[in-house]
């Protein structure tokens, strides 16, 4: 059985920082010829890590780390710069807020619409329809647009679809701190519902304790490279180290 | 359906529901709705006619059975193929923008935004399609020679969504490429014989090139056809057919080469 692995080879990703770049045609082709002002920036460098069928996997890292960057890679909202990355089952992603909603459709459209794209038929998602609307709870805001709802409502919607499509994997990315606490505690009952049942989460945040908790294993990311990988708590446990010997030499060349 | 991998599966309900979306906001807030997708057509040729027929006095060519002998006619044929050419040109950018936010956010083939809306348009042509046979029935101007205009209508189809993920990727990265389709749209449209015939040319002060142009270019090449199917009702000539069939076919595999190489960058662009 090998739905619902990731495998990452040998990744790196490079996003290109065009500064003073050109915002028309007419200015594009005077500047041709040129050198063109551009920054590389790493956001991974040579990452390797296979996620197994059924883990709950934990990327944690300060901000700007690139762990955000490597779920997106694994969603494949990017390709990498080099390397593959190889996700075989169903992928479900809630990356940030609202993530995949067109603002202009109902929110019933969109969860058609979120369904599409994950190979879901019509009759598959309006099966899950009344399932959706209740773990979300936001009622008969369902018919409105989304661009109305507040941002915890966006969360929720975006969260009860992700989760009631019966994924195979599911990526996370720190989103579900924005709900109400009783929202939260619906997530994380459900997600261990879901891990229950075999499916794969990988999970990014930069909550230790969350961490350590819910997570079998865990990779930390810094400055774009895989610092550590292995046991949970062992490794969250060095990154609070690091974080907190950090802490204290700012502390101490402040004074 | 188990003969259908996932990915096909999956980019068929996205193609659907793009080309479900873009029939729905065109005519959205409107009482009629696909009324107006009869009276569009119509009322352009009703004005073409009376401008090119009756004003300037142009005269359309005599059907093969001699039982048509109508400018507007002459006139909507080649519409009907036109109008869907452009349709797809021009909205091939707009179809990608208005999903790039969304790609952003989540991975989905890209391309199924655009198939979709050409479904669409596909769709509204069809619907011209069925009025003018309609009228060409009542001028009892019909042969078997019919089964060439579907011929005609997707090698448009091809053909503009060719030209249309081309654009659509730089569309992206300029939004200068709109305005610039939208005035080449306009030029093309009189180096296609849709308001005058190619008879016209037939004047020793054209020069040659012109005439050249204004036969084998692809617009000009798939009117012809679609006129020769529906108006004169003889078998397209076989060089044209041929002619036309190298242009869908080399600029359909270009421009969904270059669109699927391009396209994982659309979730890069600012």
């Amino acid at each position: 059985m090998n739905t619902g692995s990731i495998h990452v080879r040998g990744v790196s990703k490079r996003f290109r920082l065009e500064r003073n770049r050109p915002s028309s045609l007419k200015e594009a082709l005077l500047r041709t010829g040129k050198k063109k002002d551009v920054d590389d920036f790493w956001a991974l460098r040579d990452i390797d890590l296979d996620i197994e069928p059924g883990a709950f996997f934990g990327l944690i890292g300060h901000n700007g780390s690139g762990k955000s960057t490597l779920l997106r890679l694994m969603a494949n909202i990017h390709a990498p710069t080099t390397g593959e990355i190889e996700a075989t089952g169903r992928l479900s992603a809630l990356l940030e807020l609202g993530s995949g909603f067109h603002p202009d459709l109902t929110g019933r459209e969109n969860v058609y619409l979120n369904g599409a794209m994950l190979g879901l038929s019509r009759r598959q998602m309006a099966e899950s329809m009344d399932r959706i609307i209740e773990f979300s709870g936001i009622g008969e805001f369902i018919d409105e647009p989304v661009k109305i709802y507040s941002s915890g409502m966006y969360v929720r919607l975006g969260f009860a679809v992700a989760v009631n499509v019966d994924p195979e994997i599911l990526l996370v990315d720190e989103v579900i701190a924005v709900g109400d606490e009783e929202f939260q505690r619906r997530c994380m009952d459900h997600m261990h519902q879901l891990r229950d049942k075999g499916t794969t989460i990988v999970l990014v945040s930069h909550n230790a304790g969350l961490m350590s908790r819910l997570c079998d294993r865990v990779g930390w990311l810094d400055h774009g490279r895989l610092l550590a990988l292995g046991d949970a708590t062992e490794v969250v446990d060095r990154y609070l180290a690091h974080v907190n010997s950090a802490g204290d030499n700012t502390l101490t060349t402040h004074d | 359906m188990p003969t259908l991998s996932p990915s096909v599966r999956k980019s068929a309900t996205l193609i659907y529901h793009f080309a479900e979306r873009e029939s729905k906001a065109r005519y959205k807030r409107s009482i009629l709705g696909w009324f107006w997708s009869f009276m569009n057509p119509l009322t352009t040729v009703i004005v073409y006619s009376f401008v090119f027929g009756v004003v300037y006095g142009a005269k359309a060519p005599l059907t093969s059975n001699g039982n048509a002998e109508n400018f507007g006619l002459y006139l909507f044929t080649g519409l009907v193929v036109w109008s869907l050419f452009t349709g797809i040109v021009n909205g091939s950018m707009g179809w990608l923008t208005s999903v790039s936010d969304l790609r952003k956010k989540i991975y989905f083939p890209t391309e199924t935004a655009l198939l979709g809306g050409a479904a669409a348009n596909a769709v509204q042509t069809s619907l011209e399609v069925v009025v003018l046979i309609a009228i060409m029935l009542v001028a009892a101007n019909l042969s078997w020679t019919l089964i060439f205009l579907p011929i005609a209508v997707l090698m448009a189809l091809f053909f503009a969504l060719g030209l249309g993920f081309i654009a659509a990727i730089y569309n992206a990265r300029y939004r200068d490429i709109q305005y610039l389709v939208g005035i080449l749209l306009n030029v093309a449209f009189f180096a296609v014989p849709i308001v005058y015939t190619p008879t016209l040319l037939d004047n020793d002060d054209i020069p040659d090139i012109v005439r050249i142009l204004v036969e084998w270019n692809p617009p000009a090449l798939f009117v012809e056809i679609a006129r020769d199917a529906t108006y004169f009702l003889e078998v397209p000539q076989w060089n044209r057919m041929l002619a036309a069939l190298a242009w869908t076919v080399v600029t359909f595999s270009i421009g969904w080469w270059y669109f699927r190489d391009q396209s994982m960058a659309i979730s890069e662009e600012p």
